[in-house]
């Protein structure tokens, strides 16, 4: 063959390749997300997880938890500013003495979005429903602890009953958690209540596409909002899409482009990029323990308070939030994060202090050794910490207590070998944070007589403290009880707290009404967006 | 009557073979996931539940009941044999539902996305061997030659986001996520069909060039056959055999490169829950997904099988006489030594 003649043919070739190129693009331009620029009725979200299961009584998984929020409606609410539990669907309700009975008193215009009223024999089926699920629903079975029965009293009056006094459960009530959900989905199976629950919230379940997608309508007449919402009656946006998009580069690219209106877990990397005019980020501590080291002090090296005090002291915690935390959260400044009710800052006694710290060792008898890591009786002070997340946090913590000369070996395992070695009790120190939106946290962590317990402490007062404010009624007296506890817990050391976990999102410029719970989860009933 | 028991002694062993396959797979699987260290049970459940996962040890026995997972390994091998016998691949510790129906409602979106991808694959690679089959001058050849090592080395990810970055977030002709819009799985399937179409044209140019070197091929040159005719009626044939042996690997490289694809441009398909399911350790998905991929594996390569005898007539001839004697066997002929072969 000639070599023009090849040459002609070969850019015909390329030439028509091209062309078809264009038409697959032509053919394909109508799927892209459009940009309008007026008043929206539909607000569009990526969010990180697939929720999996859809039943807001069953789930533990945060993003589960956002969605499920806009579906149900609580007895009651919780200010997430001052901690303070105001009506919901029960207008009043009051606790017996030894908070072991709680009466309700029910609105009597509530339904559900199958159009069955919410009534008394309701709440006592989503409650026995609950307590006959057991451990299916890991967390409601914590706020329901010791849960005797429910009395209808009479149509709208409730009364819900307890073996033993539960400082907890009127703020328990008031999570998604204790969401009610109508007569017929209670009487589902737990695997079909994933699916297709019921509840009287603001919003409507439409579609829910495993790993793609959930869709939510605005429910019409909706009445009976909590008394912190600033929008009275329907929500302002007509349909929220949760687009799940697990890859974090996509979720961003999408927010900046405006592809989504809004994000859920804006990495922390991210922040000053989204940090504009142009849009808002969202941040709330998330309440509960924060991001800590728990000790096991059945351990040789651990049960010496003087290396766990040291430990408190050689760690910086501003650093540690500034390497791996968002900007919008401050540094852990307690036993409990800042986001929970009856928080007490102990930044004194969490203040960086590395000279402190070494003195501390020096005194206990733990000298320098000839590789830096400090000896006594020819034993390493060196100890362990198992983890299943939060790798860079403790990273940072390795580098700090390093300088003091303790090593911290990191041990990160799945998450389920974590939960068997908390089962086992083979662990140094745990690192992890428990997010509960009551102080009572506490209690689950540190007590022995825990089901979820982590920390392995042997300090009979402050058993007593934890068992006597789950049964105070008194918020005052409880709040004391409760300061006691936290000083306890730093001046012992049972706890190294590191890092405040917290959830950050974001959102264009022209969405407004974001309102995070008590939880930390965020409401969507008064949010209005513009484009 | 006899040609009932030729079929049978032809279809009986392939069906053997099939059996011998997805029990194999089952034991191995089984093994590795029994004695691997951690509780598969403790880690399912954390998944689903994190910082509130439950450790008591009444409760939890009484999952493993549920689940499946009680008693000895050996009574567990043969209890769940037994199910998957009976059709029954198990529940799903993590999210509670059955796993034949979780593949049954992932599956068609991964394989939409691979047969887009595999298409593709095959098309740029034909469209690039023709182009290098004609290209007029040496360093252009070689150059096209060097191209699908590059289709290989990039990782799918990266790719993925360039394409997304580009085609979704700078130009907005198709979306960046998910399968709910017209036209999503265009880009994941162009991800998915770069390598493999890297690996298909390396193949495919090679016997080309392997072909044009042949007698025949030489013959109808000498003839004055046009380059376009000699490329379909003479090389294309030649190229075929070794191109649908790597094709059955293929299957495989797309059920592994799903999982990158499918995470990256937010898909649900069998890819992403095969990860989801390792990492939750959930081992009935774990184990639904690898029997079901084996059994798709082993019904690709019998296709393979029958494909030589369709497009090389001589392999026919030979699996005919083979069938009287040991039947089955060695049919499948190097494909190397196919394009040798060629008459001219």
């Amino acid at each position: 063959m000639s070599p023009r003649h090849a040459s002609a043919r070969w850019v015909a070739a390329i030439g028509a390749a091209a062309i078809g190129v264009g038409l697959l693009a032509g053919c394909t331009t109508t799927g892209g997300g459009d940009t309008g620029g007026e008043a929206k009725d539909e607000l569009y979200i990526a969010v990180q997880d697939d929720p999996v299961c859809l039943d807001p009584q069953q789930v533990t998984l945060t993003t589960a938890l956002n969605i499920g929020r806009q579906l149900v409606d609580s007895l009651v609410d919780q200010d997430p500013e001052t901690g303070e539990i105001v009506p919901w669907v029960a207008k009043s309700y009051e606790a017996n003495d030894n908070l072991t009975e709680f009466t309700f008193t029910l609105r009597d215009d509530v339904t559900f979005s199958d159009d069955s009223p919410l009534t008394a024999e309701t709440v006592k089926a989503n409650f026995d429903a609950l307590a006959a699920l057991g451990s299916t629903a890991a967390l409601a079975s914590q706020y329901l602890a010791g849960y005797q029965g429910t009395e209808v009293v009479d149509a709208s009056t409730v009364k819900v009953g307890f073996a033993e006094p539960n400082a907890q459960f009127l703020q328990g009530a008031s999570t998604i958690t204790l969401g009610l959900l109508s007569d017929a989905t209670v009487a589902m199976t737990a695997e079909q209540r994933c699916q297709t629950p019921v509840g009287s919230g603001p919003f409507v379940l439409d579609t829910y596409t495993s790993n793609d997608s959930v869709v939510l309508t605005a429910r019409k007449g909706y009445e009976w909002g909590s008394e912190l919402r600033t929008v009275k009656g329907d929500a302002a946006i007509k349909t929220v899409t949760f687009a799940v998009t697990p890859e974090p580069g996509v979720r961003t690219g999408g927010l900046q482009t405006g592809e989504f209106d809004m994000i859920l877990d804006l990495p922390a990397a991210d922040e000053k990029r989204f940090g504009t005019d142009e849009f808002t980020i969202y941040a709330r501590a998330n309440p509960g323990i924060p991001h800590s080291l728990v000790p096991n002090t059945d351990r040789p090296i651990v049960s010496d308070p003087a290396v766990r005090k040291a430990m408190i002291l050689a760690t910086d915690r501003a650093e540690i939030s500034e390497l791996t935390g968002s900007s919008k959260v401050p540094p852990a400044g307690g036993v409990l994060s800042s986001a929970t009710p009856s928080f007490l800052s102990q930044k004194d006694a969490l203040a960086y202090d590395l000279k402190g710290a070494e003195k501390i060792l020096d005194d206990a008898g733990w000298t320098e050794g000839s590789d830096g890591v400090r000896e006594k009786d020819g034993k390493k002070l060196s100890v362990a910490v198992t983890a299943f997340y939060g790798q860079d946090v403790l990273e940072a913590t390795q580098a700090q207590l390093a300088k003091a000369g303790i090593e911290l070996k990191i041990n990160m395992v799945t998450a389920g070998d974590f939960f068997g070695a908390v089962a086992s009790k083979d662990f140094d120190f745990l690192g992890a944070g428990l997010t509960r939106t009551d102080p009572d946290v506490l209690r689950v962590m540190f007590s022995t007589a825990s089901a979820a317990r982590w920390a392995v402490v042997s300090d009979p007062e402050l058993e007593t403290q934890l068992a006597t404010q789950a049964e105070t009624a008194d918020p005052a007296a409880r709040a004391g009880i409760l300061e006691d506890a936290q000083k306890r817990i730093i001046d012992d050391a049972f706890l190294v707290p590191l890092l405040e976990v917290a959830q950050v999102h974001a959102s264009q410029q022209g969405v407004s009404g974001v309102e995070f719970d008590s939880s930390s989860r965020i409401i969507l009933h008064d949010v209005t967006v513009k484009g | 009557m006899s040609a009932v028991l030729r079929v049978l002694g032809y279809i009986g062993p392939k069906l053997a073979q099939f059996v011998f396959v997805v029990l194999a797979t089952y034991t191995v699987v089984f093994l590795l996931i029994t004695f691997l260290p951690g509780d598969p049970l403790l880690a399912a459940l954390a998944s689903k539940s994190g910082g509130d996962t439950i450790v008591d040890p009444e409760a939890l026995e009484k999952l493993r009941q549920q689940y499946g997972l009680a008693g000895t390994p050996w009574d567990q091998y043969w209890h769940r044999l037994g199910m998957l016998f009976a059709g029954d691949l198990g529940v799903s510790i993590a999210t509670g539902r059955p796993v034949g129906d979780m593949i049954a409602r992932t599956l068609p979106n991964s394989v939409e996305i691979a047969g887009i991808a595999l298409v593709i694959a095959i098309v740029i690679a034909a469209v690039f061997a023709f182009l290098a089959f004609l290209a007029p001058f040496r360093w252009l050849r070689n150059l096209l030659l060097q191209i699908p090592p590059f289709g290989v080395a990039i990782p799918a990810f990266l790719t993925g986001l360039l394409l997304i970055s580009f085609f979704s977030f700078t130009l907005g002709w198709l979306p960046s996520s998910g399968s709910r819009q017209p036209g999503s799985a265009i880009l994941p399937a162009v991800t998915l069909a770069l390598p493999v179409a890297a690996i298909l044209f390396q193949v495919f140019s090679a016997a080309i060039f392997e072909a044009q070197a042949s007698q025949h091929v030489f013959t109808a040159v000498a003839k004055g056959v046009p380059p376009r005719r000699i490329f379909t009626a003479h090389l294309l044939r030649n190229a075929l055999l070794p191109t649908i042996t790597i094709l059955g690997l293929t299957i495989g490289y797309l059920a592994a490169g799903t999982a990158v694809v499918e995470t990256v441009f937010s898909r649900d398909g069998i890819g992403r829950m095969t990860v989801n399911a390792v990492l939750a350790r959930d081992i009935n998905v774990i184990q639904g997904i690898v029997l079901m991929i084996a059994a798709v594996y082993a019904a690709v390569n019998l296709i393979v099988d029958l494909a030589y005898g369709v497009i090389d007539p001589r392999t026919r001839r030979s699996g005919r006489a083979g069938s009287s004697g040991r039947a089955g066997r060695n049919r499948r002929p190097r494909p190397q030594a196919a394009t040798q072969e060629v008459p001219a």
